[in-house]
């Protein structure tokens, strides 16, 4: 039995307000995350701000960006007051499209076979080896994955791509697009994807009398026990900030009394 | 009705309404030369001299900047030795798509395939995360040249080098609606058009296609006699003109590039 | 230059609390800005605290102005407005430390405002003025509205921030009030209004 306080494993302490408290501690180091939320959930946000965490701290972090042009992510992330321009500038901070590595090797091209998709796990894991990148993050997965096109070549992209990860000691946020964050939905995409990674997190939106308001919800966690609770978040300068969902409030309007 | 544009006099006067092959001695059996406003083709077989009879055309250059040499195998120093070789002019237009092509996409190719089994070095890796955009390298070549030909003026000379290397990337219909295109611009500027295609690999609806819009159709052919090669231009259309229709042995001699032989042989 | 007199024994009674206290301020319909101002001006200008004022009754603009007129600056409280986002044009007002949330039963969002207002401010003591618990009861049911008021209220507990929570009683629902007498630490009662 562990004191309180103490941990078996070592944690990866995503600075993210109130995430780690959920965490009891932070994510356990070499996991591979996936954060599943709907459109506007927060998704790229609670992405970028584990890295510029991760960055405070001195870390080496990678950012992969498939949904928005690395200019606008870079520009999103000025409104952090913990951010510094140092960061990018001293190459703690990395942030790559995707499309210019599509590019680069020679990958623009509508859907991957086992080759490609290969050469894309060795390209990324030698960029997290080369520059010694601890905090991962892939925005998002499900744009990766909508190239490769079988269940099987999927699985085996994200299960070879997670083990690499976990031996070089990083840990990764895969974002994915899901549709709908209800009790009844897939937390990711392609139905794999949550089934190779390590933790879930769901981001997603309540209604509450026609208002939507943002939760985060960490529905696996392996090697540690976490709060399955549903959380409120608010985007802020100050990053994403958590606090426990009302009970009374936490369940869409068409499951709750006001729907009766 | 088509548009008729209206010619300098002057110009009209210089020009005259034949231009010449490049060759005086074929000029001499076509009386004169090739009508102005004409688009040949050349149908041509590996080893034949037409790449050389293509230089050879845009030799003339009787207004050296509206003369405009496309080639798609060649890089610009083998064109350039080549013309210095014959001494013929080198202040006209030359563009290298071939040279091009490697440059942008091959070069590419390599450089992705050398990411893909090497991996990526720390420089490349600091470039990478430098890299906002993507080089567009998907350049419509075919759209290009048919732009640059078309952008050429009264009495132009243009010479494309071959055609194999659209019809092997493009939609076939898209590179005869091309040949078309210029023919018509041709005809309505009183240029001068030679396009070579080669004959491997041919589909036979293209080649009729491409003699049916040509003003005169050449055909270029090798062949061994004993140890020798025989090389022969055959003139199997020439619009307006059905008396020069001929097949001319050629050699190339060192002085004249190109030269026709005029006796005869006996069989 | 005021309207009306200060009740000076909410003042009084102001100097017995602690930071971590949350009391419960009862006025009713008539006497509620005075009860408020006679809160608000000791937090303010006495004990020189820094805070956040959430108006759940009025839109924050106008609580200003109230303010103004009885010559109170307040231009250093920030003010959380859970009314005006429902009106349209609300939002524009000329003051600079009001935020909106868009609507009184985005509950967690007031807390999280709230939260991050008290990280980016430099004051050393703070307080939350929440106005008002049977506005909030218009639009939120009583169970969560309850439940509500338990994290909202030990949240600022442990954190040392002085809770004040304004209410008129006979518009709030009793188990919402039990509820408030039960988590709050300090009573001020001016629920009962005289006439003289």
């Amino acid at each position: 039995m562990q004191p309180a306080g103490q941990y078996s494993r070592d944690r990866c302490i995503t600075g993210v307000h109130g995430l780690d408290e959920i965490l009891r501690g932070g994510i356990p180091y070499g996991s591979t995350v996936l954060a599943s939320g709907t459109c506007g959930s927060g998704k790229t946000t609670l992405g970028m701000e584990f890295l510029v965490r991760g960055a405070d701290a001195g870390e080496a972090c990678a950012h992969f960006t498939a949904t928005e042009p690395s200019v606008k992510l870079l520009e999103n992330i000025r409104q952090f007051k913990f951010f510094d321009v140092k960061m990018v500038d001293s190459g703690l901070i990395n942030v790559f499209d995707m499309d210019v590595l599509y590019s680069w090797l020679g990958l623009e091209k509508s859907s991957f076979d086992l080759d490609d998709v290969h050469s894309l796990i060795k390209a990324i894991v030698d960029i997290v080896n080369t520059i010694g990148v601890t905090r991962l993050v892939i925005d998002s997965v499900t744009t990766l994955c909508y190239k490769i096109k079988s269940e099987q070549l999927i699985r085996d992209f994200l299960f070879t791509l997670g083990k690499k990860l976990a031996t070089l000691g990083c840990t990764t946020i895969l974002i994915a697009e899901i549709t709908s964050a209800t009790e009844n939905a897939h937390w990711s995409s392609f139905g794999v994807e949550e089934a190779i990674a390590d933790g879930i997190i769901v981001l997603g939106d309540v209604e509450r009398m026609g208002h939507l308001l943002r939760f985060l919800q960490v529905v696996k966690m392996r090697g540690t026990s976490h709060s399955r609770a549903k959380h409120a978040i608010e985007l802020t300068p100050l990053g994403v900030m958590l606090t426990p969902m009302l009970k009374w409030g936490a369940v869409s309007d068409t499951h709750n009394r006001w729907g009766a | 009705m088509a548009s008729e544009f209206k010619f300098d006099k002057e110009d009209e006067k210089f020009f005259g309404s034949v231009g010449s092959f490049g060759v005086p001695k074929f000029d001499n059996e076509m009386h004169g030369g090739v009508p102005r406003g004409f688009t040949m083709i050349a149908f041509t077989e590996t080893g034949s001299g037409s790449e050389l009879f293509a230089k050879q055309f845009v030799s003339p250059a009787e207004e050296a900047e509206n003369t405009l040499y496309i080639s798609t195998n060649e890089g610009q120093a083998e064109i350039v030795r080549i013309f210095n070789k014959y001494s013929w002019p080198l202040d006209i237009n030359v563009r290298t798509i071939g040279e091009e092509y490697n440059s942008n996409v091959l070069e590419k190719e390599l450089l992705a395939s050398r990411y893909r089994l090497e991996g990526f070095r720390l420089e490349d890796i600091q470039r990478l995360a430098q890299t906002r955009f993507v080089d567009d390298v998907t350049q419509d070549y075919l759209t290009e040249v048919t732009n640059e030909v078309m952008a050429l003026g009264p009495y132009f000379r243009a010479v494309i080098d071959s055609l194999d290397f659209f019809l092997q990337r493009e939609d076939p219909a898209r590179v005869v609606a091309m040949v078309r295109m210029l023919q018509a611009h041709a005809q309505l500027y009183r240029g001068l058009v030679l396009i070579s295609v080669s004959t491997d690999g041919l589909s036979p609806l293209i080649k009729q296609e491409l003699a049916s819009i040509a003003d005169m159709v050449l055909s270029f052919k090798v062949r061994t006699i004993g140890t020798d090669f025989e090389t022969s231009m055959i003139v199997s259309k020439f619009r307006n003109a059905p008396e020069n229709l001929k097949i001319l042995v050629f050699r190339v001699t060192p002085e004249e590039g190109i030269t026709p032989e005029t006796v005869e042989r006996i069989a | 230059m005021k309207m009306f007199d200060l009740d000076q024994g909410i003042a009084d009674q102001l100097t017995e609390v602690s930071l971590n206290s949350a009391i419960q301020v009862r006025c009713g319909n008539s006497n509620a800005f005075m009860v408020t101002a006679s809160t608000l001006i000791p937090l303010l200008q006495a004990f020189e605290m820094g805070g956040v004022y959430i108006s759940a009754s009025r839109g924050a603009a106008e609580v200003i102005q109230g303010f103004e007129a009885i010559g109170v600056d307040v231009s250093h409280i920030q003010f959380i407005d859970l009314v005006s986002s429902g009106i349209l044009g609300g939002t524009t007002v000329p003051y600079s430390n009001v935020h909106f949330v868009d609507s009184p039963i985005m509950l967690e969002s007031v807390l999280l405002r709230t939260l991050y207002i008290l990280k980016t401010t430099d004051n050393e003591r703070n307080f939350i003025f929440l106005d008002s618990v049977n506005s909030l009861a218009i639009y939120n049911e009583d169970r969560m509205l309850a439940e509500y008021l338990h994290t909202f209220i030990n949240t600022f507990r442990q954190q040392e921030v002085l809770t004040v929570i304004l209410n008129v009683p006979d518009q709030t629902p009793p188990l919402v009030l039990s509820n408030l007498d039960l988590y709050c630490t300090d009573l001020i009662d001016r629920g009962q209004v005289v006439i003289h």
